[in-house]
């Protein structure tokens, strides 16, 4: 078996936060190499979705159903996933998991150079001491080992060089950042804003914070509306890896990658009490090569770099590296999704938009905040996410009668505003909601599968209910008719926010890593993609992914230098 | 959150920087693109959905379905899209439409004058009153009940060759740009009266 040395740093994952630490480590000197299980996607040539006229998509746009049944059962149901975008996307068949079929999990994964953060939401907000606190103070989980000032210089520092979108609002539970411009709210948003705002004292709406720029900024451009942004963006207003880190990490000198690569474990050296090496499989030819470096970085997601870990066993490690707590794995969690409300604003017909906003209106947390009266029925919140539009000839065509001349005639203008408000909700962490390796099944490389086993419980129901009722509420009181409450039965990854499994925490008998993202018993081992959550908010968590792995690079090159490590 | 932002259908739906350019002088029964793979129309049936959709979506002082190459997508739908159970309910509704002017009109379809076709297409449309969807088509899995949902086999060929009409003229760059309004590259969200276009968006 070969074996290479000549890397400072390695990093495992090419997605959000493995492009950060690729970015961070190379632009403080240091040899990097990122390895990527998936293909190759250069920025812009490989988009071959993006702005492809609606006459130019197969089959009107239709999903590939016998297609996406067999090999695409999971991705196919993301809400960007089509034949646009689907080249980005795990082939499922080819990836297998397991599951028990009474507690399904949906495991969204990206499998290309960049991963996730092409077709990702790009919604961003803080977290705040409300969150940092929560599992001290209720006693759900473990305390975090970090406080809001520990992390708030480096949320600026990586919200200057993503270009984040956003209207500051001043509250102390989702603190304002380093904003562009905000998107603009249409007429109807602000109507119900307004309403909001008047009926009830504690609520806000304000347009969605995202990573999407506004201006033209570090060397990317401004958004320019034409919507889809999933399908890539070949100007770069959104932040990827493709448009933001890779050429920073790249311009450097300093980063080799290889796509293609599946990490299967890691070696450990109990004598320095480090890794060792991190063994390799080339995806196309099965050959195994073992690459060592002085750190390294696991940013494979949540879900893989937890795999990765409990597939890292050795005498020192017996259930999986940096495992002693058994905490690895355990503390899964995600957001509910699928809960809320919509309804018809009647009237305005006059009032239109123009352009295709990529981001929708964000409504903040307004349950069990401090000096508030608690819930009785449920702990920590919630969010909305929403927006209202005008319906267009797809949906309003479902409604309109009969054929001919008065039909057509119908759909020329659009149908009436509609308003939506759907709610993320915090998951509490639960030691029994967990992934495992399987006993049994292993994948195409002989690495065995991932085994799940985690459903939300009662306290996520319990605030579901109330995430309808009040969408509910606050629609009929904007004026909406017609409003209905769904309820989806979300379950585990539906979000897409999956995170935990190697949480951070102040005691090595409990928790995975410690406050700089550090392995507790390996010391240049840091995790910094979400399965270092220790608790899940309810905010979208990417851009915490992302400041806390240039912290924990920070960290690490100083340590590194020091002789620490 | 454009993520869920809902409403796939009406926000972001397709942008484009098309080559937009004049209507493509498209004719029906010429190949506007795409083949189709698996041929299985006869010349007939051709015809039939042909006539169909230029029922439905007429020519008026815009292109109709024919000139925007509606039967074409229609055929491709069916032939290479649809499931046998879907074209089996396509074809028996073809089908239908003759017994049906057989029994009032004696004469099949396509022999018929406007008015008859019309009324063919009226009576297949009554078909739909009763039937109980197999699906909603809306409730995506896990998320927001706006997002478009499985799609409904099941359901009557009206609403099959309407759905297919609808979608075939609205997508194409005739329906997406002459009849409806095409901006690929709006540079900007903002309020707009709707008297400042006139008429909605396509995408």
């Amino acid at each position: 078996m070969n074996t290479e040395t000549d890397f400072d740093a390695i990093v495992v994952g090419s997605g959000i936060s493995g492009g950060w630490a690729a970015k961070e480590l190379t632009e403080k000197g240091l040899k990097v190499l990122m390895l990527e299980r998936g293909a190759p996607i250069r920025h812009g040539a490989d988009y071959k979705g993006e702005h492809m006229a609606p006459w130019d998509i197969p089959f009107g746009g239709k999903p590939l159903r016998e297609l996406y049944k067999n090999e695409y059962a999971i991705q196919s149901k993301i809400y960007a996933f089509d034949e646009t975008t689907r080249h980005f996307f795990n082939n499922d068949k080819e990836n297998p998991y397991v599951y028990n079929e009474e507690k399904p999990f949906q495991w969204k994964r990206g499998d290309v150079l960049g991963g996730r953060s092409l077709t990702w939401g790009r919604q961003v907000y803080r977290w705040s001491d409300l969150d940092f606190e929560a599992n001290k103070n209720d006693g759900h989980g473990i305390d975090w080992p970090i406080r809001y000032k520990d992390i708030a210089p480096w949320y600026s520092y990586v919200e200057k060089f993503v270009g984040v979108s956003g209207e500051a609002l001043g509250l102390p539970h989702l603190p304002d950042g380093e904003f562009q411009p905000p998107m603009a709210m249409n007429f109807m948003e602000r109507k119900i804003k307004k309403s909001i705002e008047e009926n009830f004292p504690e609520r806000h709406m304000t347009i969605g914070r995202c990573a999407i720029q506004t201006e033209a900024k570090n060397n990317r451009g401004a958004c320019h509306y034409c919507g889809p942004c999933a399908r890539g963006c070949s100007v770069g207003a959104y932040f990827s890896s493709q448009s933001s880190t890779l050429p920073a990490a790249e311009k450097t000198g300093n980063l080799t990658t290889l796509t293609q690569s599946v990490v299967e474990g890691l070696d450990y050296d109990p004598a320095q009490g480090k890794v060792s090496g991190v063994r390799v499989i080339d995806a196309q030819t099965g050959a195994k090569k073992t690459y060592r470096a002085k750190l390294v970085f696991l940013c494979a997601s949540t879900v893989a770099s937890t795999q990765i870990l409990l597939n890292s066993k050795s005498e020192s490690f017996r259930n999986g590296m940096a495992n002693r707590s058994g905490a690895l794995g355990r503390y899964l969690m995600d957001h509910t999704d699928g809960n809320g409300a919509y309804g018809i604003m009647t009237g305005d017909l006059d009032k239109y938009h123009k352009g295709n906003r990529p981001n929708g209106v964000y409504i903040p947390r307004f349950r069990n905040l401090p000096g508030q009266s608690q819930s009785p029925n449920f702990l920590r919140g919630y969010g909305y996410q929403g927006g209202s539009m005008r319906m267009d000839w797809k949906q309003m065509s479902q409604q309109v009668p009969g054929f001919g001349v008065r039909f057509k005639q119908s759909l020329r203008a659009p149908g009436p505003w509609i308003a939506y408000l759907g709610g993320f909700g915090e998951h509490l962490p639960d030691q029994n909601s967990r992934m495992m390796l399987d006993d049994n099944q292993v994948d195409r490389f002989g690495i065995p599968q991932v085994r799940f086993d985690s459903a939300f419980g009662k306290n996520e129901k319990a605030m579901a209910v109330d995430v309808v009722e009040q969408a509910e509420l606050m629609l009929k009181t904007a004026g909406a008719t017609m409003v209905k409450g769904f309820t989806s039965n979300s379950t585990p990854g539906d979000a897409i926010h999956e995170m935990g499994t190697a949480r951070m925490g102040n005691d090595p008998s409990e928790s995975v890593l410690n406050g700089w993202n550090q392995a507790h018993d390996v010391k240049n081992l840091f995790v910094t993609d979400g399965s270092c959550m220790t608790s899940s908010s309810c905010v979208n968590p990417s851009i915490t992914y992302m400041a806390l792995t240039a912290r924990a690079v920070d960290y690490a090159v100083k340590q590194l230098h020091a002789g620490n490590i | 959150m454009d993520r869920r932002t809902l409403l796939k259908n009406t926000a972001m739906v397709l942008g484009g920087l098309a080559s937009a350019s004049v209507a493509r002088a498209v004719l029906a029964g010429v190949d506007s693109g795409v083949a189709v793979k698996t041929p299985i129309f006869t010349a007939l049936q051709r015809e039939k959905c042909s006539v169909l959709t230029e029922i439905i979506i007429p020519r008026t002082d815009t292109p109709g379905a024919i000139d925007a190459g509606v039967p074409h997508f229609v055929e491709v739908m069916v032939s290479d899209w649809y499931t046998d159970r879907e074209r089996q309910i396509f074809f028996a509704g073809l089908e239908a439409l003759d017994q049906y002017c057989t029994d009032n009109f004696e004469k099949r379809f396509l022999e018929c004058s406007a008015e008859q076709r019309i009324n063919a297409l009226e009576q297949a449309e009554k078909d739909i009153k009763d039937y109980k969807p197999e699906t909603d088509g809306m409730a995506g899995e896990g998320e927001g009940s706006l997002l478009p949902g499985p799609e409904d086999e099941g359901k009557p060929f009206f609403s099959k060759i309407k759905e297919l009409t609808v979608l075939g003229y609205y997508t194409s760059e005739v329906g997406a740009t002459e009849e409806l309004r095409y901006d690929p590259m709006p540079m900007e969200y903002t309020d707009i009266e709707f008297s400042e276009i006139g008429r909605q968006w396509s995408s």
